[in-house]
């Protein structure tokens, strides 16, 4: 549940999920596969940054049980992704979409600042 | 709305991954110059091992001058993984000649980096970097200097025991 502090701006949203930023607690808000859970700006990264490590062509290639899913596990975090193929691709088109977003926004951000001084 | 991402570091996400990458080099390059060292000395190059002990220690230095700046800017440095280090070599002169690539391989890497930084506008990483491209003059100098013994030289006769004595005097003065 969204802490009644936050006020979460929208970053980025697919069908399969959401991403918000919380500016009083400068944290973002991950929502995917049916829970919501914040995450600090390093940890963000940290989170999109393993999710792009699964190695995805392994998981299609191979035959074995094992390999149909990948186990993302944050650091500072009580949630666990358990991610299949197809959630893999859904949660990185998220968290790139995110940044992308988030990058976005520190050029406009640069370039209102500079008009404003 | 914030800018969280500034607000964290000013190091975009491809630079500090390229200045991770360089930790990384500068920790394999101390690590092949310690083996360099250990391979002169089992062989009775001691100018020579102690030569490259110290260079292995200039390399660590320069690590963690990288290593400080990306946390210093907010970013996450990385400790290196360090592998797949030669421990044998050809020749003494192998050894010399393998030093002046690793170094010519150091500078490319940093042309990279401060070609990335420009493109990317990144004039504070860029000015940083200036230090290592003046350094990398030297590196490469004293390198290719000492490979040059082996031919001015000669490794005939006591021409191996000469060429490991002036190896230490290497100097570079164009400062």
């Amino acid at each position: 549940m969204l802490n009644s502090l936050c006020q979460p701006v929208e970053i980025f949203k697919t069908e399969h999920g959401a991403v918000y930023q919380c500016n009083g607690r400068n944290c973002f808000w991950v929502e995917f596969a049916g829970g919501k859970t914040s995450f600090k700006v390093e940890d963000f990264l940290l989170l999109k940054q393993k999710v792009e490590a699964i190695d995805v062509q392994s998981m299609a290639n191979s035959t074995t049980r094992a390999t149909d899913i990948a186990i993302v596990m944050p650091l500072r975090s009580e949630r666990c992704f358990v991610l299949t193929l197809t959630d893999v691709l859904n949660f990185r088109e998220l968290l790139q979409g995110a940044k992308a977003m988030l990058d976005l926004n520190s050029l406009i951000y640069e370039c209102l600042h500079a008009m404003a001084v | 709305m914030k800018d969280l991402l500034r607000l964290r570091t000013s190091l975009s996400e491809e630079i500090e991954t390229l200045l991770n990458e360089q930790i990384k080099v500068e920790a394999h390059s101390s690590s092949v110059y310690l083996a360099m060292s250990s391979w002169c000395n089992r062989h009775g190059f001691d100018y020579s091992a102690g030569y490259f002990q110290k260079q292995s220690g200039e390399e660590r230095e320069h690590m963690l001058k990288l290593f400080n700046f990306v946390n210093d800017l907010g970013g996450r440095a990385i400790s290196p993984e360090v592998t797949n280090i030669p421990q044998d070599f050809e020749s003494f002169r192998s050894v010399f000649e393998q030093a002046l690539q690793q170094e010519i391989y150091v500078t490319q890497q940093f042309n990279r980096i401060a070609d990335r930084c420009m493109k990317a506008r990144d004039y504070v990483t860029f000015q940083f970097l200036q230090w290592f491209l003046k350094e990398q003059v030297e590196e490469e100098y004293v390198a290719r200097r000492a490979l040059e013994l082996f031919d001015v030289i000669g490794e005939e006769g006591t021409g191996r025991y000469e060429i490991d004595k002036h190896v230490p005097k290497i100097k570079y003065d164009n400062e």
